[in-house]
C-alpha cells in the first residue's frame, strides 16, 4: 500500500496541523536547538538584553495582533495594560513575595479584568472611534500611575524585586550540572519559552472556533451577528485576552529591568506596538514575533556599528551629519511606510511567498 | 522509530552543547600593589576606561552634550599632564541613552565589560533602572541629576548641592534680602515627576522652617503647550512668589504666558529651568526684571575664582567651539570627583570594582575649586553634600547670560535638611 504524497491533506485535522509537514517539522527542530543553544554562544549581554527585551515586545506583539490582527478592534491603549501589569508584578512578586507563577498569573488575571471594564467600550464603537477612546487609555493611566503613590511609587517609581524561580529552578542564577550561567542566559530561557507558550495559547485559539468567530467579526461584524456569532461576547474577549497578555509582557518587563517608572507607558510604547505588528504582519503569530525581533533589533544593530556607517556622529564634538538615534528614528519611519505600501501583509507576508514559491516549485511565479 | 531516535540524539547534542557555555563566573581582577594597580576589566595597565550614558540625541541632548563635553575636556586636559597617578591615560567610552530607561539598560549592559566606573549617568529614571545592575555588578557610576536620592547610595558618586537644599536656600534668601515676609503669598509650580517632587518638597521643608504657609502648588506636566490655565490660578491666587521646577522647554513657555499676561509676581527658577539661548530670546526683558535663578557656582569667566579661570582656559583649548554653558561646568566637577577616585584607587593598588567603590568611601572631602559646594564623601550612610547655592540674575550682556547675585551661600535650614535612605 503505497503511502499518499506528504502535502495531501484529506481532513480537516490534518488541515490543521501547526506543524504538518515535514519541512515545518525540520523547521520546529531547528528553531527548538537555536533557542537552547544560542545564549550559550551569544554569552555577550549587551546582545543578551537586546534579545530579552525583543522577547518581551513579543509576547505584547502577540496580545495586540489578536485583538487588532484577528479581531479588528483598534487600540492605542496597549502602554496601559503593559504598565499595569508591571506595577501588579511589583506589588505582588515584590511587596508580597509570592513566587514567579503566581505573580505572572496575577499580573495576567489584572490585566484581563481591566481588559474587561474598557471592552464594553467596543460594542458601541468601531475604528477610529475606539483608537481615540482607546488613547485616553494610555492619558488616563499616566495620571493614574503619577498619583497612586501606595501601588506605583508615584513619580519616582518603583523597584520590582520579583523572584523568577521555579522550584529549585532560578532563572536569574541558573546553574545545570556544575555549569552556572549569568542573569541573562537564564532570563533568555524564560522569556523566549514563554514567548513560545504564548504563541502556542494564540495560535491554538486562532486555528479554532472561536478563532473564526474572531475573523467574522474583524471582516463584517454585523454579517457575523446575522449567522449566528455573538459579536459583542468576542470582542470583550479579545479585548481581555488581549490585556491580559500585555500585562503579562508587563510583567516580565518589571521583573527583568527591576525598576519601572511612570515616564515609561506613554504613547510612544502603544505606537511602537502598533508598528510591531504592521512590519511583521497583521493577523499572524509568526509575524508578531519576527516585527519584535526586527524593531527591536535593528536600532540595537545601527547603534553597535554605527562607528563604521559613514556620516554618522557615535560621540559628542564627533564629526558627522547624523546621530545614531536620528538615523534609526527615520529607519523606523521609513520601513512603516514602505511596509504599508510595499508588503501590507508585513515580513509573514513575505515568509509567506518564499515558502509558496519554493512549495510550488517548478510552477512558481 | 528511527526518526524520534534522531531527535532523540539531536536533543542529547544541543543539551551537551548547551551545557558547556555558561557565562555565570565573575572575572576578579589581577593582583597588584599600592601605586601599581594589576590589569582589571576596564583597564589593560596603561589606560583607564570610563563609561559615559548620556542622552546624545533626542529631547534631553541639549543637556547631554554640553555635559559629556565637559566630562571629556576635564580628562584631555588630565590626559595632557600625563593622567591619573601621572601615568594612566583616562578613556571615555560614550553610550546615547536617549534618555529612555530602557535603552540605558541595554547600553549599560554593552559597555559594562569594558569600563571600570560610569563617569556620567545622566537622568533620574534612567539611573534608578541602572540601579539594580550597579548593586549586583558592585559598579559605581556618576549621577548626572541633582536628586537627594543619590546621597545615601554605595554605588552612586553624586555632586553638588541637591535640588531641596537650592529650594530651602532660594526661600532662605527671599525672607531676608529679598525683601519677602512670612505672611507673602507664596507658591510653587513644579512639574508633576521625580524632579518637581525634589523642589516642593524643599519649599515645604523651608516653609516648615521659617513659618510661612505654601498658598498655592500648580503641577504641570513636562511638554504641556499651554499654560493659561495654571497662570491664571497663580495670579488668581494673588501669588507674590512663584518657585519654578522645571526644564528649559517648559519654562520659556511659563515665562512667555505669565509675561503675555501680565502676570509678575518674583519668580525663583530651579538650575535646570534655565539655558543660555533664554538671554537672547524675547522673554529676556521679563527674565531680567523679575526671575532669579538658583544653581550653584560662579558666572562663566568670573576670574575671581581660581576653578574657573582654568576651567575656561581648558574648554578653549580643548573644546573651542564649546559654547558656554552651565551644563559643562557640571560634567567638568563630575569628571573631578571621579578623578579622586581613581587616583585613590591607583593609590590603594586595586583598580577592580571592589577597589573603585573601597576608594570611594575613602577619598574624603573633595574641593570644587569654587564651582560647587565641597562634597564631603565617605561611607554613603555619613556622606554630606554640600548646602550652598548661588543666585544668578539674568543678564543678556554675560556668556551664558547669568550674572552672580549672591555667591556661595548657605542657610541656616539648608544645614539642618536630612537626607535619608530612599525606599525604592
Amino acid at each position: 500500500m503505497p503511502k499518499p504524497h506528504r502535502n495531501l491533506v484529506r481532513d480537516y485535522a490534518q488541515d490543521l496541523r501547526l506543524f504538518g509537514s515535514p519541512m515545518s517539522k525540520l523547521g520546529l527542530v531547528l528553531m527548538i536547538a537555536a533557542f537552547l543553544v544560542l545564549p550559550t554562544v551569544v554569552q555577550d549581554d549587551f546582545w543578551l538584553s537586546v534579545l530579552i527585551y525583543a522577547g518581551i515586545t513579543a509576547v505584547g506583539a502577540i496580545g495586540l495582533n489578536l485583538l487588532t490582527g484577528y479581531c479588528g478592534q483598534i487600540s492605542l491603549g496597549h502602554a496601559f495594560f503593559i504598565g499595569a501589569g508591571a506595577y501588579v508584578t511589583a506589588k505582588a512578586g515584590g511587596d508580597f513575595g509570592l513566587p514567579f507563577p503566581l505573580w505572572l498569573l496575577a499580573a495576567a488575571a489584572g490585566g484581563a479584568v481591566l481588559g474587561g471594564l474598557i471592552g464594553p467600550f467596543t460594542l458601541r464603537l468601531r475604528g477610529h472611534y475606539l483608537a481615540i477612546v482607546t488613547l485616553g487609555l494610555v492619558f488616563l493611566g499616566e495620571h493614574l500611575w503619577r498619583n497612586l503613590d501606595d501601588f506605583t511609587g508615584g513619580n519616582s517609581g518603583t523597584s520590582v524585586d520579583a523572584d523568577v524561580a521555579i522550584g529549585p529552578v532560578n532563572f536569574a542564577d541558573l546553574s545545570i550540572f556544575g555549569e552556572s550561567y549569568s542573569r541573562n542566559q537564564g532570563w533568555f530561557w524564560l522569556v523566549w519559552t514563554l514567548v513560545g507558550l504564548v504563541a502556542l495559547l494564540v495560535k491554538n485559539l486562532a486555528r479554532t472556533r472561536p478563532g473564526r468567530a474572531l475573523q467574522a467579526v474583524r471582516d463584517r461584524d454585523q454579517a457575523a451577528e446575522v449567522i449566528g456569532v455573538r459579536a459583542g461576547r468576542y470582542k470583550i474577549g479579545a479585548f481581555m485576552t488581549s490585556s491580559a497578555i500585555a500585562s503579562t509582557a508587563g510583567a516580565l518587563f518589571g521583573s527583568y529591568q527591576q525598576f519601572v517608572s511612570p515616564d515609561e507607558w506613554n504613547l510612544l510604547l502603544s505606537i511602537q506596538y502598533i508598528a510591531v505588528i504592521i512590519v511583521g504582519g497583521l493577523g499572524t503569530v509568526f509575524g508578531s514575533v519576527l516585527g519584535a525581533l526586527f524593531v527591536g533589533a535593528l536600532p540595537a544593530l545601527i547603534d553597535r556599528y554605527s562607528d563604521v556607517i559613514p556620516g554618522v556622529r557615535t560621540s559628542v564634538g564627533d564629526s558627522g551629519f547624523i546621530s545614531v538615534f536620528a538615523l534609526n528614528q527615520a529607519i523606523f519611519g521609513l520601513l512603516i511606510v514602505l511596509f504599508l505600501v510595499l508588503e501590507p501583509r508585513g515580513l509573514a507576508g513575505i515568509w509567506l511567498r518564499i515558502k509558496t514559491y519554493f512549495k510550488t516549485w517548478p510552477f512558481s511565479y | 522509530m528511527k526518526r524520534t531516535r534522531i531527535a532523540a540524539a539531536l536533543a542529547a547534542a544541543t543539551l551537551v552543547l548547551a551545557a558547556c557555555g555558561g557565562a555565570g563566573d565573575d572575572e576578579g581582577g589581577g593582583g597588584g600593589q599600592a601605586g601599581n594597580p594589576g590589569t582589571t576589566t576596564g583597564f589593560d595597565g596603561t589606560t583607564i576606561k570610563l563609561g559615559v550614558l548620556s542622552p546624545l540625541s533626542g529631547p534631553v541632548a541639549v543637556i547631554g552634550q554640553p555635559l559629556t563635553s565637559g566630562n571629556q575636556v576635564w580628562f584631555d586636559a588630565l590626559n595632557a599632564r600625563g593622567g591619573v597617578a601621572g601615568k594612566y591615560k583616562v578613556e571615555l567610552v560614550q553610550e546615547d541613552t536617549q534618555y529612555r530607561p530602557e535603552v540605558a539598560v541595554q547600553q549599560y549592559n554593552k559597555v559594562k565589560g569594558d569600563v571600570v566606573a560610569f563617569t556620567q549617568l545622566l537622568g533620574t529614571p534612567s539611573t534608578l533602572a541602572v540601579l539594580p545592575q550597579l548593586r549586583a555588578d558592585k559598579m559605581l557610576a556618576a549621577p548626572a541629576s541633582l536628586d537627594a536620592l543619590w546621597v545615601r547610595e554605595e554605588n552612586l558618586l553624586p555632586v553638588g548641592a541637591p535640588y531641596q537644599v537650592q529650594a530651602i536656600n532660594a526661600m532662605d534668601h527671599y525672607l531676608t534680602e529679598g525683601g519677602g515676609t512670612k505672611d507673602a503669598k507664596i507658591c510653587t509650580m513644579v512639574q508633576d515627576d521625580v524632579y518637581g517632587e525634589a523642589g516642593q518638597a524643599g519649599i515645604e521643608f523651608a516653609a516648615k522652617s521659617y513659618g510661612f504657609t505654601v498658598a498655592n502648588t500648580q503641577r504641570f506636566k513636562s511638554g504641556t503647550e499651554n499654560y493659561a490655565g495654571q497662570i491664571g490660578a497663580l495670579a488668581g491666587a494673588g501669588c507674590q512668589l512663584v518657585f519654578l521646577t522645571a526644564t528649559p522647554t517648559d519654562a520659556a513657555k511659563i515665562w512667555g504666558t505669565a509675561a503675555q499676561a501680565r502676570f509678575a509676581p518674583r519668580w525663583y527658577g530651579q538650575s535646570p529651568s534655565y539655558t543660555s539661548a533664554f538671554a537672547k530670546s524675547a522673554i529676556a526683558p521679563y527674565l531680567q526684571a523679575y526671575v532669579t535663578i538658583v544653581a550653584e557656582g560662579t558666572e562663566w569667566g568670573d576670574d575671581s575664582v581660581p576653578g574657573m579661570t582654568e576651567m575656561v582656559d581648558r574648554k578653549n583649548r580643548f573644546a573651542p567651539q564649546q559654547e558656554p554653558d552651565y551644563y559643562f561646568a557640571f560634567g567638568y566637577n563630575q569628571a573631578r570627583a571621579m578623578t579622586a577616585v581613581l587616583e585613590k584607587a591607583v593609590e590603594l593598588g586595586d583598580l577592580s570594582r571592589d577597589g573603585i567603590l573601597k576608594a570611594s568611601r575613602e577619598i574624603g572631602t573633595v574641593s570644587f575649586d569654587g564651582l560647587m559646594g565641597d562634597y564631603e564623601y565617605g561611607s554613603a550612610d555619613t556622606r554630606n553634600p554640600p548646602r550652598s547655592s548661588t543666585l544668578f540674575k539674568v543678564d543678556p550682556a554675560k556668556p551664558f547670560g547669568l550674572a552672580t547675585l549672591k555667591y556661595n551661600f548657605s542657610s541656616q535650614a539648608a544645614q539642618q535638611y536630612q537626607f535619608t535612605k530612599a525606599n525604592l
